[in-house]
């Protein structure tokens, strides 16, 4: 008896999944607990392990499948046995009318059809964009033409429709099953050539070099070439827009006397290797200040404000192409040393793409750091719902005036940056907080406590 | 097989019922002496007598009520309406009475009324006489509707309807009563709930309700001469029951299906039709389902206004050649 394996729940957030690359070929043995296909989710790029042992029968999704949860996407079985299954791939049965008569109306024969067409599992269509179609993912196809790619096992998102409106017609299916995936088979009403319209020929430059010709016309940006977001990139992408559209967000500077932080990181480095860097200062720094201030380690949410019993520190990390925060959660209870273990292993993980959903959730605070890059000082957008985000600016030797001396002298500083959700964190509040993180970064032995 | 008119198949089958049996009677305006607007009655008058051919008051309900005590009383009688609009005016004996009274005394009465009347455009007489409402009537539970578009289904249909032990609608129309056609002799009744298919074709199906079946095979030959697409015609011929087996067989073929109706677009046959299709063949169809109707407006009475609102051949030939291509 085969087993359905379905688009797994990954995380919170997840409501689809991408097949990045399956593990197993077909007819390939599957071991319970190995890893049997990638998924890419909102958050992350996953390895999901087979929960069942047998033989991978039939693989549903292809690579680069978008599905929901619960879509099947594999089946494994017996060496052997047939892929049934809940019959995804039988095609839906063929329902007629009960014999007309006074008593038994249309819509009394439509209602006693229903749960039977319900039941049958439908086989999800690929949802990537097809080149010929809408802008909204969906392939244009009818209902015919779909159900005979189905049976055919033809990728409907290669097919350019010759229907009306481009939609894919039986037609364009037959042909692309014969051969040709794109050969375009025209309806037999095509072939009168005195009322078919002909469409409009963009002009080909005479010299025309041997290239594709990109959608559109080249203007003067040149040519353009369009990527599609991975699901990372989609979820940073809404996520931001979400944030800087719903959050009235300010910023708060500040310098920090890095001095002897400076000072006692060469002295760590004596017994640690490696030792705790001032990123891990700072996050060890806004844990002890969070547990503090617990607005700033709370959200604006519905017209509540929601303040949290755990102090977790986001580190927004580059990798993936895109922007990842895995968390340190309880901060605030971890030693400076711990943090750094864990922060180093986290922004590994992010760069191997091995990071796992729950290891960027949940956290209620964000720091982010370009000061390895040169930059002095900056504003972020802040990681919604959280109240607000921490950037962390270059440490270097600045020029500041000695209070005690009134003299020009160099000395290691950085600036920090408080940007604050206004709606949960008023002027003062993100002022008080952000000395009492630069109060704690200039006595460093605080953080040690 | 003889030729023969529209109106004067449906004058043969009153006729031969009449003369079948005793208890079959006719009640309507203007249908003995003046032997009918539409002419369907002629001679009747003369040859069955005042008892049998009613000339009755300007008074639908009050006829249509008549008709119902009359039949459940035990007699088969016919009562013609002038036009379909002027049903309207029955419309309480028709539904809550004729329709529902089989089912209020479970069974034990029984309603084996016809109500016959034409509809329909095309003689410029404006909107309180030239619509087409067969919709209204497919939507009610308990009656029987036809809507025959050739002489030999008038006649069989109206023989039928005669003996059915239902309530039944029975739309004729002012256009085809004066429409030709093989009749045969000496033909039984037909039965309710058999389309016909009209034309045979492999790429697109065609349903043509009442005169629109008429239309829709005109069409075809015009889809076939200059577009090479072999429509298949069907005309259900009754709506209730409807033969959907047939359309949904033929839609499977075609994979296309286009319903021409007289009537409004909303709430319409087609929109009806067009429901059952996609609920029944969904996976068999290669196009949207396509609906030529007449103008979502109440008939207009100018010629050139009246000609525009309901389907022409034109008209079905462009719904068809659009489900192949953009047109």
């Amino acid at each position: 008896m085969a087993t359905d394996v379905m688009m797994p729940r990954l995380s919170d957030s997840m409501e689809e999944g991408t097949v990045l690359k399956w593990l197993v070929e077909v007819g390939g043995e599957v071991r319970r607990g190995k890893p049997l296909v990638e998924i890419e989710t909102d958050k992350a790029n996953m390895t999901y392990e087979a929960d069942t042992d047998g033989v991978l029968l039939e693989v549903l999704a292809q690579e680069g499948d978008t599905l929901p949860i619960g879509a099947v996407i594999a089946r494994i079985g017996e060496p052997g046995e047939k892929p049934s299954g809940g019959g995804a791939a039988e095609p839906p049965r063929e329902q007629t009318e009960a014999a007309p008569a006074p008593a038994a109306a249309p819509s009394e024969a439509s209602e006693a059809e229903r749960p039977a067409r319900v039941s049958a599992p439908e086989t999800p269509e690929p949802a990537r964009a097809a080149s010929a179609n809408g802008g909204d993912g969906r392939v244009k196809a009818s209902p015919l033409a779909r159900r005979i790619a189905r049976e055919l096992g033809v990728d409907l998102a290669a097919l350019r429709g010759s229907g009306p409106g481009g939609r894919i017609v039986k037609a364009d299916v037959e042909a692309a099953a014969k051969g040709g995936a794109t050969a375009v088979q025209a309806p037999p009403v095509e072939a009168a050539p005195a009322v078919r319209p002909q469409p409009p020929q963009p002009p080909q430059p005479p010299a025309a070099p041997p290239q594709p010709v990109p959608a559109g016309e080249v203007g003067a940006k040149g040519e353009v070439s369009t990527q599609e977001l991975t699901r990372l990139q989609q979820t940073v992408s809404r996520r931001m827009a979400e944030s800087k559209a719903t959050a009235p967000d300010f910023q708060l500077y500040m310098d920090v006397d890095m001095s002897r932080a400076v000072e006692l990181r060469a002295r760590l480095k004596e017994v640690s290797d490696p030792a705790p860097s001032f990123n891990d200062m700072v996050v060890k720094a806004c844990a002890l200040a969070l547990r503090e201030f617990p607005r700033v380690n709370g959200a604006y949410r519905d017209g509540r404000f929601e303040l949290y019993s755990r102090v977790n520190v986001g580190v927004a990390v580059a990798g993936q192409d895109a922007l990842v925060v895995p968390t340190i959660f309880d901060a605030d209870r971890k030693s400076l040393g711990q943090i750094a273990r864990e922060a180093r292993e986290l922004i590994e993980k992010v760069r191997a793409g091995t990071v796992t959903p729950p290891e960027l959730s949940g956290g209620t605070f964000t720091v982010s750091n370009l000061g390895m890059f040169g930059v002095d000082r900056f504003s972020a957008v802040i990681n919604p719902p959280q109240a607000a985000i921490l950037t962390v600016g270059s440490l270097k030797k600045r020029p500041v005036v000695d209070e005690g001396s009134g003299r020009i002298v160099a000395r290691d500083t950085m600036t920090l940056a408080l940007v604050c959700d206004h709606r949960i964190l008023y002027g003062a509040d993100g002022a008080e907080f952000l000395a009492r993180v630069r109060a704690l970064l200039e006595q460093p032995l605080s953080l040690a406590l | 097989m003889p030729v023969m008119r529209y109106r004067e198949a449906l004058n043969q089958a009153l006729r031969e019922e009449m003369e079948r049996d005793q208890r079959v009677f006719i009640m309507g305006e203007d249908i003995g002496v003046f032997q009918g607007a539409f002419k369907v009655t002629q001679g009747l008058f003369q040859e069955f007598g005042e008892k049998r051919v009613r000339d009755t008051p300007i008074s639908e309900n009050t006829i249509v009520g008549v008709g119902v005590g009359a039949a459940m009383a035990g007699l088969r009688p016919i009562v013609e309406l002038m036009t379909i609009n002027f049903s309207l005016l029955a419309m309480d004996q028709i539904v809550n009475h004729a329709a529902a009274i089989h089912y209020m005394f479970g069974g034990q009465a029984k309603v084996p009324l016809v109500v016959r009347m034409p509809q329909g455009a095309g003689h410029q007489l404006g909107p309180t006489h030239s619509h087409s409402l067969e919709a209204l009537y497919l939507h009610i539970p308990g009656l029987l509707v036809a809507a025959p578009s050739t002489p030999a289904d008038a006649k069989g249909l109206l023989k039928a309807a005669i003996r059915d032990d239902n309530p039944v609608i029975f739309i004729e129309h002012e256009w085809l009563y004066g429409q030709r056609g093989e009749v045969p002799e000496n033909g039984g009744p037909m039965r309710f709930g058999e389309a016909v298919v009209r034309r045979e074709g492999a790429d697109v199906t065609i349903v043509g309700i009442s005169r629109m079946a008429v239309t829709a095979e005109r069409a075809a030959e015009q889809l076939a001469n200059e577009h090479e697409v072999e429509a298949e015609v069907i005309d259900p011929r009754t709506l209730r029951p409807l033969d959907l087996d047939t359309i949904l067989a033929s839609v499977r073929k075609t994979n296309r299906a286009v319903i021409v109706e007289e009537g409004w677009p909303h709430g319409g046959v087609g929109a009806n039709l067009a429901a059952l299709i996609q609920e029944q063949a969904f996976d068999h169809l290669d196009a949207p389902v396509a609906r030529v109707t007449g103008a979502d407006v109440p008939m207009p009475y100018s010629k050139p206004l009246e000609q525009a609102a309901f389907p022409h051949e034109e008209h079905v030939v462009h719904a068809a050649l659009s489900l192949f291509r953009d047109l």
